[in-house]
């Protein structure tokens, strides 16, 4: 909504209210402040009168004009077509600098002297107002030829845009923006008095007649008015471009500038529209739906209260008999009915569903006066109204029920003071209770804490105390509390581990999930309306998103990409689990001098040693899933307290090509696998333990974990700790290796003697030789 | 005696002292073979002849700790130049990830209320439209609807366009008194420079019994909070309007660019808009089925939080991994 001081100040008196006073005082009550401007009119720019106009002998398209500027006549020389139907012109004089550093100086155009420049709006930093100079008239105020133009406060104005909230459709009007400002600043709203003479008096019903059908929920007022020669003022053209309002020919134009001004929706027709086979104007409202009047003639439908109206019915600047309408319909009814039924909406909906005023006398009485003043125009007398007997709506208003919503003890007589203002009727119901009538165009009050919200907005939240709340001490650590802090140490680790957090949106391209072998949400429940083709569903993995941000981190240089992310991810039910997903591509480490600037990228060992010190122990075992960013040979399961909960692989060579992006490795694991475990200390021997290592030639493709399976199976009480320390294979042993593990052997009752280890290593071997076939080396 | 006094002092190295000491203090060394002419000397007399040696061996062990101290040292000193480097070479090893900013700055905002006995609360991304509008006093056709433009599934599911679904989900689960916040991913069908279809909010609420919760309280909490997370910087209050909250306010800071002055950041007004808060509407409560309740809530943009706090200039930078941003985290 965007309001002019001026225009303001034809309700309420802002004389002594500065500029920075009615910022603060719309901020504060709610009105936030977009913008400001104040127009600044350069000096020397002057009110001139046009005494002559005479074609420039040598060029067609320029006018030699005598101007009176007041000081004397000057000659000029204009360019505009217009400056021939000008009488009153603003004329920027020798000396004067305009917008753009623009000095006007004595020039000489095609060989005759000018003396200055007749302007056009955009040149004197005024919003465009079309093509040609500015024409001014007595609309501005008593035009003195000489005057300087910036002494003319309608001209040199101060343009707010204000930011609305959805709630306040009574401010979408200068009226309703002044009766906010009278409550917040204290000072009272100017009268509008304006009673329009009825020219025929002939009265309405004599030339039109109203007959309604349905119950109607809406308030039309019509009035019928001859008409000719319709013009508007330059004051109202000039505002209508200060606040960005298009309208197309002069009906229009006064039409808009009345809506804005007052909020009170009105349209006119072409009365003929309605005229029926006794060749008299008859309107027809039918109430369609709760929320729906259309308004038709005898044979075609003309509108849709608030919401419409068809071409055929709109009167223009060539109409000669008008019917006016003025009208009110409840938003929340209309919105409710326009949501179910997807009527087509024009400009005007969009007051109407914010809630237009209701006080259709105003609005009507608005227009008009300003038909009044520029066109012959010549009413019936009387109008044609349909009112509809609401039911007042009513809140009970206690002192003590506000003073504790807002924190500070607020009287019942300050809070009646302020509701008056505001345009609430006020009766009173005990010591501290009034009953308050909500005013119609304040559709959005309903409850105690609505009024709260007016007072403190009138009161201003700078002047309330701010006071801590005192609250009864309880635990409120949860299971939420615990996982937020349990993700926050593993986030740590992560970065100590050399990491970078990576956050992507939790969407993915669908195509490229089904083109790598990952699941998908079930179409039937899929995103109906993404925002782009890459991100036209939910993921169900985050490593896509990580390989995309590695492959731009190496389209920046970047030679060790380290990237973790835990996040959301998607089954093809939708349902929601978390992840914690890492890639690592290139180099291993920054280059130094320790490794000659040549570090090495990252292998299947080091990534796995950095995934573990995020997420603690593991195992690994042959992987089982089946995406195909997985590489067959170098890729795991990960398995925590015999669960698989991931996978860990070298990024597949095709993948790693279309990325563009070198060595990567990748790993994906559910989150939940990691949650911190209650632990129990086991106790530790006092008696020396020893090492001993085996080795022994098996089967080449005889994995260590099968090896590991009969180890732990074996159960030995001694045997703390076995491990593989060495792989070697030659020609020499064809399809055969050799493994070398190194066990740990200790006992909690005694110092073990020679004969003893000679004992479970032989219990080790056996096992050995019958479940692995291994022979020693 | 001066003489063998003379070798523990020329003695330069540890090893030649080694020998001096053999040579002197040695089963057969001089003092040795010394003490030795004992036997020899008549009784009366022995006495005297032990004194003298005696101190002469005290005197020449004196010299020779003297000596080995000095030459110990030395031989550190050597030890320790041989193992010189050049330390500055290495100053750029340090191999640290970083935390995320948003991550990282919503870390900070949950801190700041667990420390106020807030719960940490969550829910689904996933919502429902009774969770995420209805319940919210925002029926199928409220305008403020189309503040908030909304993903929306094949079947009747949406992604929850901000955290207060969890404020309904905890309120139906549990009972008053509640203290809670809700951090979490929210998403709006809107891309550009300044909107990105994810990004995170956190959200509280308090509920206590009718009468005790005020805007008072809103006023003394969040001002406190924003100077916690911006430093010495004033805090406003604007009265703005949400439907789940009345009455509602919008909150700025002066702007910490320009200190007020008005800058670019805060298209010359002095002030950023920070968070939205208000004392829960009534309707909030009826669709909870609590009664004789009062309550506040606020949300705040962490994506916001975190551009201001670190003065990172472009929103969409944030999520796109760039380790050129992310490494000024470490």
């Amino acid at each position: 909504m965007i309001v002019t001081r001026s225009w303001l100040n034809e309700f309420i008196d802002l004389s002594k209210v500065s500029n920075e006073k009615l910022y603060e005082t719309f901020n504060a009550i709610g009105l936030e402040v977009d913008s400001i401007e104040q127009v600044d009119i350069a000096d020397k720019v002057v009110v001139g009168k046009v005494l002559s106009v005479e074609k420039h002998p040598d060029a067609d398209k320029l006018n030699v004009c005598q101007i009176d500027v007041g000081s004397g006549t000057r000659q000029i020389v204009c360019g505009a077509a217009n400056v021939v139907d000008a009488e009153y012109v603003a004329v920027a004089t020798i000396g004067a600098v305009l917008p753009g550093d623009f000095a006007i100086k004595h020039a000489k155009l095609r060989g005759v002297e000018s003396e200055g420049m007749v302007c056009a709006s955009s040149e004197l930093g005024l919003p465009d107002m079309g093509k040609g100079i500015m024409i001014l008239d007595s609309s501005i105020g008593e035009l003195t030829v000489g005057a300087e133009l910036s002494s003319y406060p309608n001209v040199a104005d101060t343009i707010i845009e204000l930011e609305l909230t959805a709630n306040r459709g009574d401010c979408l009007s200068i009226y309703g923006v002044a009766r906010d400002l009278s409550a917040a600043l204290d000072i009272e709203m100017k009268r509008f008095e304006y009673k329009q003479e009825d020219k025929i008096k002939l009265g309405i019903a004599r030339e039109a007649e109203i007959h309604i059908e349905g119950s109607m929920d809406g308030d039309l007022h019509y009035k019928l008015a001859k008409i000719d020669n319709i013009t508007v003022s330059f004051l109202v053209k000039l505002r209508l471009a200060m606040v960005s309002v298009e309208a197309e020919g002069a009906l229009n134009s006064l039409l808009a500038y009345a809506t804005h001004t007052t909020g009170v929706i009105l349209r006119a027709y072409d009365s003929t529209f309605f005229r029926n086979e006794d060749n008299k104007v008859c309107v027809l409202p039918k109430a369609k739906a709760q929320g729906i009047i259309e308004v038709t003639s005898t044979k075609y439908n003309a509108s849709v209260v608030g919401v419409s109206q068809e071409d055929e019915a709109k009167a223009n600047d060539d109409t000669k008999e008008l019917l006016l309408e003025a009208s009110y319909i409840n938003p929340d009814t209309l919105v409710e009915a326009i949501h179910n039924t997807e009527l087509r909406t024009d400009d005007l909906y969009y007051k109407t569903s914010r809630g237009s005023n209701p006080d259709l006398v105003l609005g009507l009485e608005c227009l008009g006066l300003l038909m009044d003043k520029y066109t012959d125009i010549s009413c019936y007398e009387g109008s044609l109204n349909v009112s509809v007997d609401r039911e007042k709506e009513r809140v009970a208003v206690d002192a003590k029920e506000i003073s504790s919503i807002v924190g500070m003890d607020i009287e019942i007589s300050k809070i009646v003071t302020i509701l008056k203002k505001l345009g609430f009727e006020i009766s009173t119901m005990g010591a501290e209770t009034v009953s308050a009538v909500v005013p119609l165009f304040r559709h959005d009050i309903k409850h105690i804490q609505d009024v709260s919200e007016e007072i403190v907005r009138i009161i201003g939240i700078n002047n309330i105390m701010a006071k801590p709340l005192v609250f009864a001490e309880q635990p409120r650590l949860n299971d939420t509390t615990d996982r937020y802090k349990a993700k926050k140490s593993f986030k740590n680790r992560a970065v100590g581990t050399g990491f970078y957090e990576n956050v992507s949106y939790v969407f993915s391209e669908r195509s490229l999930l089904e083109k790598y072998g990952f699941s998908t949400v079930e179409d039937s429940l899929d995103l109906a309306n993404p925002i782009a083709e890459e991100l036209n569903t939910m993921r169900s993995t985050i490593l896509v998103n990580l390989l995309n941000a590695a492959k731009r981190n190496v389209s920046y240089t970047k030679k060790s990409i380290p990237l973790f992310e835990m996040g959301a991810v998607f089954g093809s039910k939708r349902e929601q689990s978390e992840v914690i997903s890492f890639v690592f591509s290139g180099q291993v480490e920054g280059e130094s001098i320790s490794n000659a600037g040549k570090p090495q990228n990252i292998d299947f060992a080091t990534f796995t040693q950095k995934v573990g010190a995020v997420i603690g122990a593991f195992e690994l075992v042959p992987c089982t899933a089946t995406n195909d960013l997985i590489h067959p040979y170098q890729s795991a399961d990960v398995i925590v307290d015999d669960k698989v909960c991931g996978f860990i692989s070298k990024l597949h060579p095709t993948v790693q090509e279309s990325f563009d992006i070198p060595v990567t490795f990748i790993a994906e694991l559910d989150f939940d696998a990691f949650l911190p475990k209650h632990i129990n200390a086991t106790p530790i021997s006092k008696f020396q333990g020893v090492y001993k290592d085996l080795s022994v030639v098996i089967d080449k493709s005889l994995n260590y974990y099968e090896v590991a399976k009969v180890l732990n199976a074996l159960e030995l009480p001694t045997l703390k700790d076995a491990y593989p320390v060495d792989i070697y294979k030659d020609e020499k042993l064809g399809d055969k290796k050799s493994l070398t593990i190194r066990f740990f052997i200790q006992s909690m009752e005694k110092t073990l003697e020679d004969a003893d280890i000679e004992s479970v290593m032989s219990e080790i071997m056996s096992a050995l030789e019958t479940e692995c076939k291994a022979e020693l080396r | 005696m001066e003489n063998l006094e003379e070798k523990i002092v020329q003695a330069d190295s540890l090893e030649t002292l080694e020998k001096v000491r053999v040579e002197l203090f040695g089963k057969k060394g001089i003092l040795a073979a010394q003490f030795a002419k004992m036997k020899d000397v008549p009784g009366p007399e022995k006495k005297a002849f032990a004194q003298g040696l005696n101190e002469n061996k005290a005197a020449l062990q004196a010299s020779f700790d003297a000596r080995y101290e000095v030459l110990k040292a030395e031989e550190i000193d050597r030890l320790l130049k041989s193992e010189e480097i050049d330390v500055s070479l290495y100053g750029t090893l340090a191999q640290k990830g970083a935390l995320h900013p948003v991550m990282e700055t919503m870390d900070k905002i949950i801190d700041y209320f667990v420390a106020l006995n807030f719960a940490v609360e969550s829910g689904p991304m996933v919502e429902d439209d009774f969770h995420n509008f209805e319940a919210l006093n925002l029926p199928k056709y409220h305008p403020a609807r189309d503040m908030q433009d909304t993903f929306y599934f094949k079947d009747s599911g949406l992604l929850r366009t901000h955290t207060s679904p969890v404020q309904i989900r905890t309120m139906m689960e549990t009972k008053p008194p509640i203290r809670m916040i809700a951090p979490g991913t929210v998403f709006r069908r809107d891309y550009d420079l300044t909107h990105t279809p994810m990004f995170h909010q956190v959200e509280g609420l308090v509920v206590e019994d009718k009468g005790k919760v005020s805007f008072a309280n809103l006023k003394a909490i969040l001002t406190d909070f924003l100077q916690y997370m911006f430093g010495d910087v004033e805090v406003r209050f604007r009265p703005s309007f949400f439907p789940f909250t009345e009455p509602s306010a919008e909150v700025d800071i002066s702007c910490i660019f320009c200190e007020g002055e008005g800058c670019r950041v805060c298209s010359h007004t002095g002030w950023l808009e920070v968070l939205g808060c208000g004392i829960v509407d009534p309707n909030v409560f009826k669709a909870v089925g609590y009664e004789d309740v009062s309550g506040y809530a606020f949300g705040l943009g962490v994506e916001r939080f975190a551009m201001l706090m670190h003065k990172i200039p472009d929103l969409r930078s944030l999520f796109e991994g760039d380790i050129r941003l992310l490494e000024q985290f470490r």
